[in-house]
Parts: C-alpha cells; structure tokens; sequence
C-alpha cells in the first residue's frame, strides 16, 4: 500500500520539521514494514519548461522535426518525433542528464548529446510517459508530446523551472508491505495510518474534518416519494449496508487535489464519482461503491429501488465493470437488483451498473462484508481488489457512517447540482467486543521483563484510541470499534500495543535462569548425526538433500508402482504430485545427473520417507485417528567409471558404520523382484540382529543403460527408526593374548553359488584354535571352469594358555582343508 | 715397539685426513682397527709377549693410543654420515606442493547439516532438548493448536500442501482432508508441551513445505529450526538475551539484534528479529539491501490459547518461541544466491563443503 506523507501530515499534528524517514523508521520498528520512502519528481530532474521557438521539418525523415527550445538559460537544438510540437508551445524539456523512459518502455535512460538522422539533439522534448506521468496527463494520440499550455496556468512559470516544481509534485511516498499489515484493518486508510504516527511521536490526533449534516430534510417531497429499499438476506455475511440515492450528478473531472491525492499513491482519476469512493477508501480505508441508478435500478422517477443483498446462485453469471464474466457459486455474496447481481459484494462492481459520462442519479454504497467471505470469493476468482484486500481484514462496521457522510459531502461539493434523493438506508446487524479488557499492571511488567511507568502506559494506550481507566494496579481497557475486529481481543494483545511503542530496542536483553539439568538426548537425532559422519568423513559419501515429493514420471521410469503412494492434494508443480516412500529414486536421478560430470559418484541422503501402510502419531491429543508413518531412512547411491561391482562399496560403507554402532550386521542374500530396475543378482537384505532394516542391490545393467549410464550403479536403503532400537554401542575390550598366533592360507576351487558368509561360519567351527578367518583373494574366469570360483583365506590360530606347536596347528589346518572337501565339494589348490 | 706405536698413529693421522667418503672409511678401519689384520690390533696382539713392568707400562700407552685413534676414527665417521645423509636428502628432495596420487576424495556433508549441527549443538549446551516430528501433520497440530483458525489465510491452498483423501489413512479412517505437509515446525510446540508438560526447552530442526512457485529466492521445501522456553518466570527480555546469545554465536560479539513488530498467530506480542548485517557491519549492502541489518528469524511470546491446547497452566507458565530458516542463514553464511542448489544434487555444490 502507498501512503502519501502530505495527505498523513494533513491529520498527524506533528511538527513540519518531521521528516518522512523518522516516520518510516518508527513505523518500522513498532508497526509495519516501510519497504520505500520515495520521493516525488525523484525521477523528473533536469526535465524543466521549455519554449518551443522554432520548428522545421527534419531534412532526412519525413516524421521528425528540427526545433529549438528554449531552457530560460539559451537555445538548443533539439529533434523531436512529437506529432503535435508547434512554435510558441510550453514543453516539457528533458535536458542532457535527465532520466527518460523511451516510448514509456523499459528502464530509466539518461539523455546524451546524440545525432538522430545526421542531426545533432541536445536534449528532448518529452511525452508525459516518458517521464512516468503517463496517468496523470494519459496520450491523447501516440506521438504526442507533452503540451504545458494546454494542461496548466502555466504563466506563473518560467522557462527553465523544474517541472516537478511546477506539477507541484512534492510529496513523498511511503510503500507499505501490505502483508505486514494483515492484523490491522484500521491501518489500510490514511486516517487510521495517521492515527498510529501520531501515537508513535507522543501527539494526539487531529479530529477527522467532516461537516456537520443539516438534519436530513425528509419533508422534502421527491425524498419521501423515493423509496430505496434494502433487503440483507445475509446479516452475518453483511453486517451493516448504508446506501443512499444522489441525482443531479454532472460527471466532469475531479478538482486538481483531488486528482493529485489519488496519483500520489498510484490510482488514476477516472471522474468525480468514482474518484471519491476511491478517496474515501484511501482516506478511511472503507471501500464504498458507486452505482448508476438509472441503468440499473428502476429510474428515480419510478420512486421505488430495490436493493438486494444476497448469496449468488450456483452457477450464477456476472460481469464485472472491466468486462470479464464469472460464474458464481452459493458461497459468493453479491449486490442484486430484482434482476440480476449488480456487484461482487466487496470485491468489484458489475459491468452494467457503472458509472458513466451519461449518469445523472447514483446510488452510493458504504457496506461491511464479512472478511473470510470476501477473501474466499477473492481467491477462487482470482480477484484481488484495492476494495477486497480491505474487507477480507475485517473493517470496523462503525466506520461506513463516517465514510458515507465524507462522500457525500464531496459529491454536493464538487457537483454542485447534485442533491441527496433519498433517505440514507442503514441496515445494520453487528456487535464488537470492546471489552473492557483487564490488564494487571503485574502481568504487563511479568510478560515483558521491565517495569514500564504506569503513566507512559496508560498514555501510550489513549493515543492509540483506547480508553483505559485504573483500579487497584489494573487497567480496565476499553477497545475502540477500530481494532475491536479480531485484532485486539486479550490482554496479551494489549502488551504488545505497549510494548512495540515503548520500543523493543527499550526492553534490555537478559537471559532466564535454569537448573543445570542436562536436556535428554535425542538418540534418532544422534544416529543420524553419527552416520553422516561416518560416511561422509570415513567413506567419502556426499550428502545430498532432495525434495519429498516424487513425480510419477520418475517413478514410472523406474518401474515403480505408485499405487499406494500418499499424493498431495495441491502439487506445485503437476510433475511431484506424490510423497516419497522411499529414497533410493531420488538418489539414481542424482547419480544420473552427476555422472555427466564425475567419474565417481558417491552421495547419500537422511530423510524422512511416508508410508500410509504403517502408523505414525496420533492427529490430536485424544483422537484414536494416526498419521501415516514417516520412518527416518538413509538411502545411499555408489557408480563409478571401471567400479564392476559397485554392490561392494556400498556394503563395506554399511559394515563399516554397523562395525562403529557396535551392530551385528549381515547382508543375506534376496531374491525379492523389486522391480524391473533390480540386478536380482546382486541384491540383499541388510539384517541387524537377525531383523531385516533395509536392503542394497544394483541396478540391472539394461536399465542403468536406459538411463544413459555406462557405469553399474547401486543404491541401497534402510530404516534408522528400526537401525535405532538394534544398536547397542556395546564394544567390549579382548585381552590380547600373550602366544603368538599362527598365520595358514589356503585356496580352494568351490562351485560359484557357495557363499562367503556360510564357508566363514563353518570354518570358524572347526577348531577352537581358529580365532580368525579372512579373505584375501576372490578368482573367477580364465583358468577355471565354468560356474567354478577360487576363494583365498587367512586363517589364524590362536590359544590363550600356551603357544602352539607346529603339529597342533597341521593337524587343524588339515581339519579345514577336508571339512571344504566335505561341504563344499572345493577343490584345494594350495595349502600354505 | 714405541716406536712402532708411534709411527702407526701418525700414519692414522696421515690416512684420515685422506677419508672422503664410507669406502675410505671402511678401508681406513680394516686397515687399522680389522680384529685379524688391523696394525693397531697387531701391536696390541704382541703386548702379550712383553712381561712385567713393561708390559704395563708399554700396555698403558697403547690403550691411551688405541682410545685415541678410535675417537678420532668416530668423529671422522660421523663427519661422513653426516655428509652423506646430506647429500641424500637433498637427492630425496620432494614437491610438497604436489598432491597424493591417487587422490582420495573426501566426503562432504550438506551445508544445511553444517549449520544445523552448529546451531543443535548450541542449544543443547543451553539445555534445550532437541525434538523431531511428523513432516505429514494434522491440521490440528499445523493451525488449530497454533492459534490459526479455519479461515485464516495461512490455510490458503497458496500456502499449504494438503494431502489427498485416496492417500488413506493409517487408522483406517477417511479424515485425510485434514493432514496437511506442515508448513512450519511448530507443530511440535503443542506436541512436545501434551507430552513433557513444563517447564520446557526444545529446539525442532527439520523440513517444512510452502505451496509456492520456486525461483532463486524461494523454495517449497525448506529446513527451519524452531526452539521455544517454557517456565513460570520467562518474559520478552529473556528472549531478547536468548536471541543475542544466537546472534553472536552466528556472527561474533559485534553483532546486534533488534526485533520489530510482526503479526503470528500464535505468539503475542510477536517479532521479527534482525541481526546486524554481518558482511557490512551494518553500514548498508548489497544483500540487506542498504538497511544494515538482516532479518534471520521470527518470535514472540507464546500465545495463551497455545499454551491451553498443550494443556500448560497460563497462570503459573509462559513462554517465548522463535524460528530461523536454516536455508537463509547457510546461504548468508556461504554467500549462496540461489536457494533452489541447496536440494539440486548437484556434485559441482556439494562438493565445496
């Protein structure tokens, strides 16, 4: 929202030495975001009044023209593409240096000496947009220059004078962020936006300038003969409609002011009616509404409108005043005659109803909309109007009266043969809260942590309109109907009124004092933090955080089944309409994508991961309803340029982090079909403590071709949540043995299918001697027949009471050779 | 044999001025010193012919030879070592500037997890527990626990991602219309109040969802970190010290905050809280927009129909609450204008943290 600081100043009573950024600093820090304050005619230096002395036609183009304007100072020769410059007119003269905007497009260019067709410029004749005053002087024709003559008593100015000067554009304007004025529908007005200024510099207010109304004359025949009717079928969607009949209307332009005020804060004149609902909304912040009586309701003449207020039908059509059509549903709130609706109640106005070079008789509104009515109407049509905005903050009923009086007080004003035509109809259904609240001194001193003086409270309170009375050390409050709306309502409420004037930057910073006791430990928190850790600086894995939502293109490249997913109701974009269940797809879309660039990718994410199969918390405190699960999983992804067996990577990185959690981890072989994507190969559950938690496979090589990878890439995946209440970070210390231990290999031929894990568990049962088996070597291929591999083990011998002697350890190496033969039908090739 | 004793050491002397190197050495050691054939070893050899006082005295003034000899055959031994060594290692001498090959590439943890750690880190040394929860939450704990009634705008579907009813419900229920992707992470301050009471000090790290167009400066999904105080004496001051002490962990004891006026739901009075802007130490920049100062988190006090939905007793308890987006302070951190690389997966990233 803009605020002009002159039309502020107008109501604040402050000192004429107050600056606009000491206003925009304080209202910074105790009300809104003051996110410019800019100054008017900022953009317009160097653009002066010039005379027009000579003008000859270009001699190299048709459509341009040779002139020479005067700056007040000399002479200067100046090209010009205008369609109406003529000798002896007073123009708008951007001299060399001066800011334009060509042909009123683009960014601000400063203006050189140039030579257009062979002819030197110094300088430009300006058109109105071209010097961002393209609302308020709007191009008659496309080529037209701006003509001072024309549009000013321009003979009190002298050539040479900066135009800002002359416009009189010397106000300044502070841009609001209207987001940070959602809680204060006082403040969407500049009456309100004064108020809080003025309690911000400790100043009292200066009384709204309305006049008094003569009692209203319903003697007057033509008033008692009109009957406007008003019919509010929704009192709780309407709580208060004002409306009254003018006739005798001559549409013309607004006065000069009036029009600057409006420009001032970015709206265009349009004509004196509808300028003045705009000022009344800009002044109070009531939005009020113009209709021609004649086009839509029965003529004056007929003695008798009626005006209902009711809910749209569904289905309804209407076409709002710029003439786009929209169709209604029941829960839309319009303006009707008997006919049809005639305006979007609180939004936007009808097409037919509004005002016209031809109107002579209106019919003002001044209404108040239930907010939450409004702002739906607003969304689902995509209407956001200055009027909607206000109503949707929920406006103060009481304010209508005010408004209502103001407009037509302006109207008998600036038309002076217009005369009220009707009764001013008042139908009205709402009671505020306006307490008293009880605000405890105690507590206000509690909440905020510093004794504020009683009195700076309390006058802190009245200039902000609230009436406060005190009683034994409590303050009874009174709201007024302003912020009785919703805004203020509790005596919390009231603190902070006194809190963000006293200022913030006035309460001291302390901190509160603890017991030294130690918080409880996040143990899921801590095993996440853990593995990271061990991944990323022990494993050299990339942590990656990737987004929840999957879309079903993804998935469907995997093969994945998207049955079951949980989908959002609202995606933002249609392509990630599901959330994940898993982390593993996001993972291969990294990989893909980084492959590209690194021969080796390595990464790994923590996330949480949805699965309406299982139960999470509860929805509220005492509701039996739960949410889906949200298990913690860690997804991990491993490809690399030359790496055959990426499978490897990945379960030595786990079995390193189970190592260090103190986990009894193995990776069992699966033969699950996960999907098409899977190398049902190269898979396997990952198990801790027997319990399965996860799984790692690879991708099967067809498909990581498909993706346009030429590396073998695996992924695997598991479950922290139940990785968690496994791990038992239990090492115990072995004494080391004071014998020495013997080192035997042996090598063998098995058939493929025999696993490492089952030979290590049968020859760890051997002997009791045998405290350590270990692979070393792993061969397959040339030399060896087909589906045959030979396996290399150290194995080591041990005892705790004795060193051992060379025939003990023969005998028991000899042990291992036949207990191969026996199981595992191996070969033994070499005994060491 | 004096004689002899006398002549063999200036011959010693005269041979070890010759020694340039370990050969000569080891030569000029057989030569004198080899237990068979060494000349010194020899005289000493015939000492055993020798009788009586002769003996003893010729035996006294070989030794003191021998030990002489054998002291200077030292020195000069170390005098090549040392020459020696010298010179190897200025043959072994290595570009230190070159790396290890192969490299090994080293992991990196994400920027977002650097701060979070950080900041957790903080808290829990302050005495805050840290929580984690639900992403899918409830409309209830989302808004209706939070002060945010039904037709607040903060329930827009411009804001808020709901979930579909066909996703089904865990209970079985078709209520789903009602859970939400949370939009921040205080839903876990009604949670953590039902379930631990007061007095309370929690800090939430975690993910939370926007419904709103992306581009360099906004993301749908962000990590926040949330913490709040409960306890019967807690006021506004206290966490105004609080949010200091933040403030200049983050960006050192010059730092400032100030906090300014903003309206949530549920918090009363509410603020935003700013930090001098710690790149121009709040003399106007680019990237606080020539203010000096940089906006970093939300708070306030705790709303009372907040504590009431936690079933905390608003006579006997207040509290304080504040937020900070994590994804703005790791870009403020690593001068990052585009939050959208944060969850890109791109290596080229990652990589440089």
């Amino acid at each position: 929202m803009l605020i002009s600081f002159n039309w502020l100043k107008q109501y604040t009573g402050l000192p004429s030495s107050t600056t606009p950024e000491e206003i925009a600093e304080k209202l910074k820090l105790s009300t809104v975001e003051v996110e410019k304050v800019e100054r008017q005619g900022k953009d317009l230096k160097s653009i002066v009044v010039g005379l027009v002395k000579k003008v000859v036609k270009h001699p190299d183009a048709d459509k341009l023209k040779v002139c020479t304007v005067n700056d007040g100072a000399q002479d200067w020769q100046v090209v010009c593409g205008g369609s109406n410059v003529k000798e002896g007119m007073k123009v708008a003269f951007g001299r060399i240096g001066a800011k334009v905007r060509w042909h009123g497009e683009g960014e601000l260019v400063v203006l050189a000496k140039a030579k257009i067709r062979g002819v030197e410029s110094f300088g430009m004749i300006c058109a109105s947009t071209e010097i961002g005053l393209g609302d308020r002087f709007p191009l008659k024709e496309e080529k037209e220059i701006l003509d001072l003559s024309e549009i000013l008593d321009i003979g009190n100015w002298k050539l040479g004078y900066e135009l800002a000067k002359v416009l009189g554009m010397d106000d300044v304007i502070f841009e609001i962020d209207n987001k940070s004025l959602s809680n204060r529908p006082d403040l969407w007005g500049h009456y309100g936006m004064a108020r809080e200024v003025a309690a911000l510099f400790k100043k009292a207010l200066i009384a709204y300038p309305i006049k008094k109304t003569k009692k209203q004359d319903t003697r007057n025949k033509q008033i008692q003969n009109y009957k406007l009717q008003i019919d509010v079928e929704d009192k709780k969607l309407c709580p208060r409609y004002m409306a009254v009949a003018i006739d005798g209307i001559k549409i013309a332009s607004s006065p000069d002011w009036l029009q600057k005020k409006l420009l001032a804060v970015g709206l265009r004149p349009i004509n004196n009616i509808v300028d003045i609902t705009n000022y009344i909304m800009l002044d109070l912040g009531q939005p009020m509404h113009a209709f021609d009586e004649s086009k839509v309701l029965k003529s004056i003449k007929s003695v008798k409108s009626e005006i209902t207020v009711r809910r749209a039908k569904d289905g309804e059509k209407f076409t709002t005043l710029d003439g786009i059509e929209y169709e209604l549903k029941s829960e839309n709130l319009v303006i009707a005659n008997k006919e049809k609706a005639i305006a979007l109640a609180g939004v936007i106005g009808g097409l037919e109803s509004g005002i016209g070079n031809e109107t002579t008789a209106i019919i003002y509104e001044s209404a108040n909309f239930d907010a939450s009515s409004i702002r739906k109407t607003s969304t689902r049509l995509g209407l956001r109007t200055d009027s909607s905005a206000r109503f949707e903050k929920s406006l103060d009923p009481n304010n209508c009266e005010l408004a209502m009086r103001k407009a037509i007080e302006l109207t008998l004003e600036l038309c002076p043969g217009a005369k009220i035509a009707s009764k001013i109809v008042d139908v009205k259904d709402f009671h505020l809260q306006q307490g008293p609240i009880e605000l405890p001194l105690e507590f206000l001193h509690k909440k905020i942590g510093v004794e504020i003086d009683k009195k700076e409270a309390i006058k802190i309170l009245a200039n902000l309109g609230f009436e406060v009375k005190e009683k034994k050390g409590v303050l009874l409050v009174k709201i007024p109907t302003w912020r009785a709306t919703k805004d203020i309502s509790i005596a919390e409420d009231l603190i902070e009124e006194v809190a963000r004037v006293y200022g913030y930057g006035n309460i001291p910073a302390s901190l509160p004092k603890f017991p030294i006791v130690p918080p409880s430990k996040n143990e899921l928190l801590a095993l996440e933090r853990t593995i990271k850790e061990i991944l990323a600086l022990e494993f050299g894995f990339s942590e990656v955080y990737n987004y929840s939502f999957v879309s079903p293109q993804l998935l469907e490249r995997l093969g994945i089944d998207s049955a079951g997913l949980i989908e959002l109701d609202n995606p933002v974009a249609e392509d990630r309409p599901f959330l994940r269940r898993s982390l593993w797809p996001g993972l291969l879309e990294n990989a893909e994508m980084n492959l590209h660039r690194f021969d080796e990718v390595k990464m790994f994410e923590i996330g949480k991961v949805f699965n309406s199969e299982i139960s999470g918390l509860r929805v509220s405190g005492n509701s039996d309803e739960l949410l889906p699960g949200q298990p913690l999983y860690l997804g991990l992804v491993f490809a690399g340029k030359g790496v055959l067996t990426p499978f490897y990577e990945l379960s030595n990185a786990l079995a390193g982090v189970f190592e260090r959690l103190g986990c009894a981890a193995e990776f069992k072989p699966a033969t699950h079909e996960l999907g098409k994507v899977i190398h049902r190969g190269r898979q396997a559950q990952i198990l801790v403590s027997g319990e399965g938690i996860g799984a790692i496979t690879e991708i099967s090589p067809s498909f990581s071709e498909r993706l346009g990878v030429d590396s073998r890439v695996a992924v695997a995946e598991l479950d922290l949540d139940k990785l968690l209440s496994l791990v038992n970070d239990n090492i115990q210390y072995h004494k080391i043995s004071q014998y020495p231990s013997v080192v035997r290999d042996i090598a063998f031929m098995v058939d493929k299918k025999i696993e490492h894990a089952r030979i290590v568990f049968e020859l760890k049962k051997i002997d009791r001697l045998i405290v350590g088996v270990e692979l070393f070597d792993v061969y397959e291929g040339k030399n060896l027949p087909a589906g045959k591999k030979s396996l290399a083990y150290h194995i080591t011998y041990r005892s705790d009471d004795r060193t051992l002697e060379s025939a003990e350890v023969d005998a028991a190496h000899a042990k291992v050779g036949e207990v191969l033969k026996k199981k595992f039908e191996a070969e033994v090739r070499c005994v060491l | 044999m004096k004689n002899q004793l006398e002549k063999i050491k200036k011959d010693f002397f005269n041979a070890v001025t010759e020694v340039k190197d370990a050969l000569q050495l080891e030569e000029l050691e057989q030569r004198f010193f080899s237990r068979r054939s060494g000349e010194l070893t020899q005289i000493m050899k015939n000492l055993k012919d020798l009788s009586g006082e002769a003996r003893q005295e010729f035996g006294k003034l070989a030794n003191e030879v021998k030990r002489e000899l054998e002291e200077v055959f030292a020195k000069k031994k170390e005098e090549i070592k040392v020459s020696e060594m010298g010179d190897i290692l200025e043959r072994e001498k290595i570009d230190v500037t070159q790396p290890k090959l192969p490299g090994k590439e080293r992991g990196h943890l994400h920027p977002n997890t650097l701060v979070q750690n950080d900041l957790e880190d903080l808290f829990t040394s302050m005495g805050f527990m840290a929580l984690d929860g639900p992403e899918l939450e409830s409309e209830y704990y989302n808004f209706e626990a939070l002060n945010i009634p039904a037709d607040h705008p903060a329930r827009d579907m411009q804001d808020t991602f709901y979930i579909s009813a066909q996703g089904g419900s865990a209970s079985g229920g078709k209520n789903s219309n009602s859970w939400v992707m949370r939009t921040h992470t205080s839903p876990m301050q009604a949670r953590a109040m039902q379930k631990y009471g007061a007095p309370l000090r929690v800090v939430v790290p975690g993910r939370v969802f926007r419904n709103e167009a992306t581009d360099a400066r906004h993301e749908h999904t962000i990590q926040q970190l949330e913490g709040f105080v409960i306890d019967e004496n807690i006021n506004f001051s206290h966490l105004k010290g609080v949010l200091d002490v933040v403030a200049k962990h983050l960006y050192g004891d010059k730092i400032e905050i100030r906090l300014r006026p903003k309206f949530y739901p549920f918090v009363e009075p509410g603020v935003n809280g700013e930090v001098t802007c710690f790149l121009c130490a709040g003399k106007g920049c680019r990237v606080c927009k020539q203010s000096g100062w940089l906006e970093i988190f939300g708070a306030g006090m705790i709303h009372p129909n907040v504590l009431r939905e936690g079933g905390i007793d608003i006579k006997k308890y207040q509290g304080f609450a504040f937020g900070f987006g994590l994804d703005r302070l790791v870009m403020l951190k690593y001068g990052i204008d585009e939050i959208r690389i944060l969850k890109s997966g791109d290596l080229r990233f990652l990589r440089q943290f």
